[in-house]
């Protein structure tokens, strides 16, 4: 590993695969909830 | 490498720890009230076992807000980053008076802020919004902790161009830059705040004009309010991106990738202050807009950290030994307290960024505004990815300073999990509570309105905020432990600062000039603030007399 | 190498891009549900003197409450103060469409009604103004938010949506 290119970071991205699915379910339901509670104009 | 030669002078390992002290003094009365709040949350009111003491529950809120936020964070940081540059730079400061004379500033001015404070004069939480009105001293002294932390910036800038001058060409050593540029991004950011200071506040409480605009004021306050938390977070990310690396025998994955987010940060972290006023009635729907949209774009440099801080912590954990997709986290070197500590802290600023992203979301926020939402998102960033960070970053900086070891690492590593811990009951029961409508800033065990659905979660904040206080003694016990310790280190202790994979003179010469960028951030500033600064200046009402109320 | 050119790692490339994508989309659904579905932040609406709001006789607010205007719309003028809102109670039939027009006569406060997306800053001098319809019959409780003193935690009142 003595360089960037040798060193692939598999589990970096798998880490963040999880991060982004997280993100995206907890926003999406934060996100759901205004659109249920309904409009201001 | 000369890494491990260089070393600061008794002297100036004293300077930081003096820092550093008077930042943990203020943390220990800060958290003191922390559980106060929380237990009155689950029912249990214990203000009025304090008094004549402290006389309310905002009161103590105030102190809470001011201690930990401000003063904790302020003078910790300030007193890291000398330490970053004199140790990066590999060279004394250019004139240590002056970072004296800032740091005395700052001093008499926590004295100022604090003595109106404990006079219950003063109770009107961190934000001090208008026309509430605190006590002259209360403004005048947060204004001299600002203005002195500038004065150690200057500091820091004539050691660096010192530097610069001794070493033409060469690459300035990232935690020197990146602790250089905090700093610049912190003075351009209290630019709001001084004007709301000076323009309004100081001469108000001293009576020499009689009303103000609250609405003006929200907007100065906020100019300043946003980018503070990246004055705080920058920090953090300095260890993260260089030292947490090393303290887990890896590298710095990309040099060049950590400068750019730092420039992207001074470039985009100012002109987003409207995301704190989506709700403000004085302000237009397309300018939030606008600052919606930068908000969002500011989440951009913090994922590019998230890749480049695990890459290099998976770097590390491979090289010693670890596998597998996920299983090489366990080859991290979680029991050293230090690595646990910011381990931890990062793992919960992950959700600090998903609920940063829910609040900065334009109309979303019409859902979250205000409600206890609000408070669970910040002690997951600075409470825990900042706070919880830089109580790991002590568990090596003060045995370095100190010259003794660190008392009882099983206590520091119960410390980090048990704030992990405590951190999570509290910050989900206080989201989901915020999503409910409850609101933040209010004593809920005694709000009429609160239905009983909440009860559960209530509770919640309650044993969250238990666990946090007794993961702060352990904290203060070892880091009192350590101080009055007569076990020396054998030798100093060895400051981690990591290389990176790639040689640091490879990292493009555009990453170490300073002028475009700064330059950038005053054209973006003047792009996304003038116009309404402009407008809400010309239509200033100053109608507003001040208010005591607590 | 050049010095010049910035040295990315093939995945980092790839997260970079994809963060920028996520980020656009995150900013499409927020744009669609202010200007497609009218969730919306609050403008600028008018000035007033907070010296004089409650009490200039040409004041909506020395007068706050229900206004019909047409048959199932209302305005609603309330007036936020230490530590009460007046009106503290509005009673509208279902299928109402209310327009809030708030302001302060002191200090700052919120007003924000449960299960609606009503949730504004209350900012003396200024008029906060946000339009619900309630579809659904019951109480919405609408409480005070911003911290304002030391009875805030009491300032609340409720919308009674009749069947």
């Amino acid at each position: 590993m003595k360089n960037q290119e040798e060193f692939q970071p598999k589990g970096t991205v798998a880490i963040l695969v999880v991060f982004v699915i997280t993100l995206i379910v907890l926003w999406g339901t934060i996100y759901l909830t205004l659109l249920q509670r309904g409009g201001t104009v | 490498m000369t890494a491990q030669t260089y070393s600061l002078s008794p002297k100036e390992k004293s300077f930081v720890s003096w820092h550093l002290l008077v930042a943990m003094v203020a943390l220990a009365l800060g958290t003191l009230f922390g559980p106060l709040q929380a237990f009155e949350h689950a029912g249990l009111n214990l203000y009025p076992f304090l008094q004549p003491l402290i006389k309310s529950y905002y009161q103590g809120l105030t102190l809470h807000g001011v201690l930990n936020a401000l003063v904790w964070t302020t003078f910790f940081i300030t007193g890291f980053l000398t330490f970053n540059v004199i140790y990066g730079l590999k060279r004394p400061l250019r004139y240590p008076t002056l970072n004296q004379v800032g740091f005395w500033l700052m001093i008499v001015g926590l004295v100022m802020a604090a003595i109106p404070i404990l006079l219950n004069k003063a109770s009107v939480l961190y934000t001090f919004y208008p026309p509430m009105k605190a006590h002259w001293a209360y403004y005048v002294g947060l204004t001299l902790v600002v203005v002195g932390s500038w004065v150690e910036g200057y500091g820091f800038y004539f050691t660096y161009a010192a530097w610069r001058k001794e070493n033409p060409g060469e690459r300035t050593p990232f935690i020197a830059f990146a602790s250089v540029l905090t700093m610049v991004l912190w003075q351009i950011a209290t630019l709001g705040v001084a004007v709301e200071m000076l323009t309004m506040l100081i001469p108000w409480s001293l009576g020499l004009i009689e009303t103000v605009d609250p609405q003006l004021a929200r907007t100065y306050f906020w100019f300043t309010g946003h980018p503070l938390v990246y004055f705080w977070l920058l920090p953090a990310y300095i260890s993260w991106y260089a030292m947490l690396p090393k303290q887990v025998g890896g590298k710095m994955f990309s040099d060049s990738l950590a400068r750019l987010a730092f420039w992207l940060f001074l470039l985009l972290s100012v002109p987003l202050g409207f995301h704190h006023q989506y709700v403000d009635p004085g302000v237009p729907a397309g300018w939030k807009f606008v600052h919606a949209v930068l908000t969002f774009s500011v989440f951009f440099p913090s994922l590019l950290t998230a890749f480049t801080v695990i890459a290099s912590l998976e770097y590390g954990a491979r090289k010693n030994g670890g596998t597998g997709l996920f299983r090489w986290v366990l080859a991290l070197p979680w029991r050293d307290p230090s690595v646990a500590a910011q381990l931890l802290a990062g793992l919960l600023f992950f959700f600090g960024g998903i609920g940063g992203l829910a609040n900065a979301a334009y109309n979303v926020n019409l859902e979250l505004h205000n409600t206890t939402f609000v408070p669970g998102h910040f002690h997951l960033t600075v409470a825990t990815g900042v706070t919880l960070t830089f109580m790991g970053v002590s568990y090596w900086l003060v045995p370095y300073l100190t010259g003794k070891k660190l008392w009882k690492p099983d206590l520091a590593r119960w410390q980090a999990w048990l704030w992990f811990i405590g951190m999570i009951i509290f910050s989900n029961a206080m989201h989901v509570l915020g999503i409910l409508g409850a609101p933040r800033r209010t004593p809920l065990g005694d709000a009429p309105y609160v239905p009983a659905e909440w009860n559960s979660r209530l509770l919640q904040v309650g044993i969250g905020g238990g666990i946090l206080f007794i993961s702060a003694i352990l904290y203060f016990a070892v880091m009192i432990g350590t101080a009055f310790s007569k076990v020396k280190v054998e030798k100093e202790v060895e400051v981690p600062v990591a290389e990176a994979l790639q040689p640091v003179s490879q990292t493009p010469a555009w990453l170490d000039r300073w002028a475009p960028w700064v330059y950038a951030a005053l054209a973006l500033i003047v792009i996304a603030y003038g116009p309404q600064l402009y407008e809400q200046i010309r239509n200033i009402s100053l109608t507003s007399p001040g208010f005591r109320v607590w | 190498m050049s010095t010049t050119s910035l040295h990315v790692h093939p995945y980092e490339k790839r997260w970079i891009i994809f963060s920028i994508v996520l980020l656009i989309v995150f900013t499409a659904a927020v744009a669609i549900a202010a200007f497609a579905l009218g969730i919306q932040v609050p403008s600028p609406e008018q000035r007033v003197d907070p010296r004089t709001v409650a009490v200039d006789p040409n004041s909506p607010w020395s007068n706050p409450g229900l206004r019909e205007i047409a048959p199932g719309r209302y305005e609603a003028y309330i007036l936020a103060q230490t530590w009460q809102f007046q009106p503290r109670e509005i009673r509208v039939p279902v299928g109402s469409r209310v327009t809030f027009y708030v302001t302060s006569k002191d200090v700052q406060h919120t007003f924000k009604i449960q299960d609606t997306n009503i949730n504004v800053q209350v900012v003396p001098g200024q008029v906060s103004k946000l339009t619900v319809t309630f579809k659904k019959p019951g109480t919405y409780p609408f409480i005070c938010s911003e911290y304002c003193g030391v009875g805030h935690a009491g300032m609340f009142g409720q919308i009674i949506v009749t069947p």
